[in-house]
């Protein structure tokens, strides 16, 4: 009884029709030259589903604006939101704040990659490395991002600096621990077919270790823009004179809500965009590659 | 009837894998549990030598100790007269499951053993993959991701990389196991046609007498935990053999009888007289 209840419960929220139709889509043998048929069909009906629940978003938003459930001051409508946007970005502010933001992000997050990987190696490689340092990277992951924002003050002041060095807390403990993890979890039986295969103990971090724990990495990166976003947007919102985040803080100083609001959807997108497109193709494509899904 | 036949086999051969009063003890928690016990045995040059046994009986452990995963309690294990201390494509091994590379395509797995003997020729490991595959049937798979391989593709695809770097002695644990009947069959066929082709020296490892009688040329019957070697049981038939032969069928009964007296102290020679002659 209890357990047909629990099966009812999980057939409600299971996305059912998403799980038939990858297992109607196995197919276990497919030379490479074959290609699997397009079905644009589905894809084009589900395009159109995720349109019409933003639209349905931004008319519940709207509607909330017109009816006053909430003070004109702290909740601005979609509309002003946009054309608050416009004037930024027409006056000339919008521009050289996002391009400031993606160069430090991007110089950051490089960084912390580096950083990231290199100490995961070491701790997945290393098992008194791993010991020693797994419970630190767990422990500054914990700490939220803005939390590196006082100390970076402390630091580096109110130089570019302090912001990369955010950014660079944020992320690498992440992408740390995402290596190491996923180094840890390679299949036993892969160390030992390299091994019986010849390869030399040089030559197993970059032949073997990197690219069966790549999948993981992969999930790590990913993880790291997100916090390094965090990271980067929450220093500016202090330290910064051009930047989204600084926008932020301005468009609160002015008491301009459709700014704040408008840079945060901003924000959102970017961060989206860059998670999607970026990250979300390399590992469509990783994926795509070893198995792991097929579409 | 399969005649009686001396297990005294080119004794004045050089052995190329000597196993010497091996024992291997594994530690868990405060026990010591014996995995193999005293286990002497010589392969020559070009042999066939299977491994059975009951699962559990420690015939996995020698052959990782052969590979060199592994370090003995007791006892040394000695290939073309050097005793074995770390892995070495000299003695290749083959796992139960194909552990093939995700993160390469067909042809760089089977040449990934080639990388560093040959490190500056590039064409040759190409050309050298290219008739591995083409003499496993690969050739048209040269650029396919491992996962679009079947299961019998995959574990011939294995075998084209454990062949590649030529090892003196390649170690197979346990042969195509989660495979189709008629798969499996074929892939017997492959590797006997390889075996005969190339000549090398092969240990395998089955618990499946059907197997065991099929492929190799000299069977050694382990007993249950602690691994001990019983009884050794010389395969005279031609090749290639057919899984379905009855004088096959035979020798796996004959296999399949000494296994089963186990249990019994006795000598199973003395029980089936009538059968081949087991030492």
């Amino acid at each position: 009884m209890k357990a047909q209840t629990l099966k009812n419960i999980g057939a409600g929220f299971l996305p059912r029709a998403h799980l038939l139709k990858r297992e109607r889509s196995y197919q276990p043998l497919r030379a490479s030259s074959e290609q699997p048929p397009e079905a644009a069909g589905p894809r084009f009906r589900s395009k159109i589903l995720v349109l019409g629940f933003y639209l349905l978003l931004f008319t519940v938003w709207q509607l909330i604006f017109v009816f006053h459930f909430v003070p004109d001051y702290i909740f601005p409508s979609p509309w002003q939101v946009g054309k608050r946007l416009w004037e930024l970005a027409t006056d000339g502010y919008l521009w050289p704040s996002i391009k400031a933001t993606l160069t430090r992000m991007l110089i950051g997050y490089m960084i912390a990659l580096g950083i990231g990987i290199g100490v995961g190696l070491l701790m997945g490689l290393s098992v008194i490395a791993n010991r020693c340092m797994k419970s630190l990277f767990l422990g500054l992951q914990t700490l939220p991002t803005a939390a590196w924002v006082p100390i970076s003050l402390l630091i580096f002041g109110l130089s570019d600096k302090g912001i990369f060095f955010v950014i660079i807390m944020s992320a690498a403990p992440a992408v740390a621990i995402a290596t190491s993890d996923g180094i840890l979890q390679i299949p036993p039986i892969y160390l030992r077919a390299a091994r019986t295969l010849g390869t030399p103990r040089y030559a197993m971090p970059l032949r073997v270790v990197f690219p069966a724990a790549l999948p993981s990495i992969v999930t790590g990166i990913k993880l790291g823009w997100t916090l390094g976003w965090h990271g980067a947007v929450s220093a500016e919102l202090i330290k910064s004179s051009v930047g989204l985040g600084f926008l932020l803080s301005m468009g609160r100083e002015l008491n301009d809500a459709p700014q704040v609001v408008g840079i945060m959807l901003l924000t959102i997108a970017f961060g989206l965009l860059l998670d999607r497109f970026l990250f979300g193709l390399l590992e469509a494509q990783l994926r795509r590659r070893r198995g792991l899904t097929k579409e | 009837m399969v005649a009686p036949v001396p297990t005294e086999k080119a004794s004045n051969q050089e052995a190329i894998l000597t196993v010497e009063n091996v024992s291997k003890r594994f530690v868990s928690g405060k026990q010591q549990v014996a995995a193999v016990n005293n286990v002497s045995l010589t392969v020559y040059p070009g042999e066939f030598v299977v491994f059975v046994g009951p699962s559990g009986c420690g015939k996995s452990t020698l052959l990782n100790m052969i590979a060199g995963f592994e370090k003995p309690s007791e006892g040394q294990i000695l290939v073309l007269d050097q005793p074995v201390t770390r892995p070495h494509p000299d003695r290749l091994m083959m796992f139960q499951e194909h552990a093939l590379f995700p993160w390469l395509n067909v042809i760089q797995n089977v040449t990934y053993g080639l990388r560093w003997k040959y490190r500056f020729k590039p064409r040759f490991r190409r050309q050298r993959g290219r008739e591995l595959l083409k003499m496993i049937h690969l050739e048209e798979f040269e650029k396919a991701r491992v996962h679009e391989l079947s299961g019998g593709m995959k574990q011939r695809a294995a075998l084209a990389r454990a062949l590649a770097p030529d090892p003196k002695i390649l170690l197979i644990d346990e042969p195509f196991p989660a495979l189709d009947a008629l798969t499996r069959q074929k892939l017997y066929g492959d590797l006997q046609e390889i075996f005969t082709q190339t000549r090398k020296t092969i240990v395998s490892i089955t618990h499946d007498m059907r197997e065991a009688a099929c492929l190799g040329d000299r069977v050694f019957i382990f007993t249950g935990r602690p691994g001990q070697i019983r009884s050794e049981l010389k395969i005279d038939l031609p090749r290639p053999r057919d899984l379905n032969d009855p004088k096959v069928a035979e020798y796996a009964q004959v296999l399949m009888k000494e296994l089963e007296d186990d249990s019994s102290e006795e000598k199973a020679a003395s029980l089936h007289p009538q059968l081949p002659t087991l030492t």
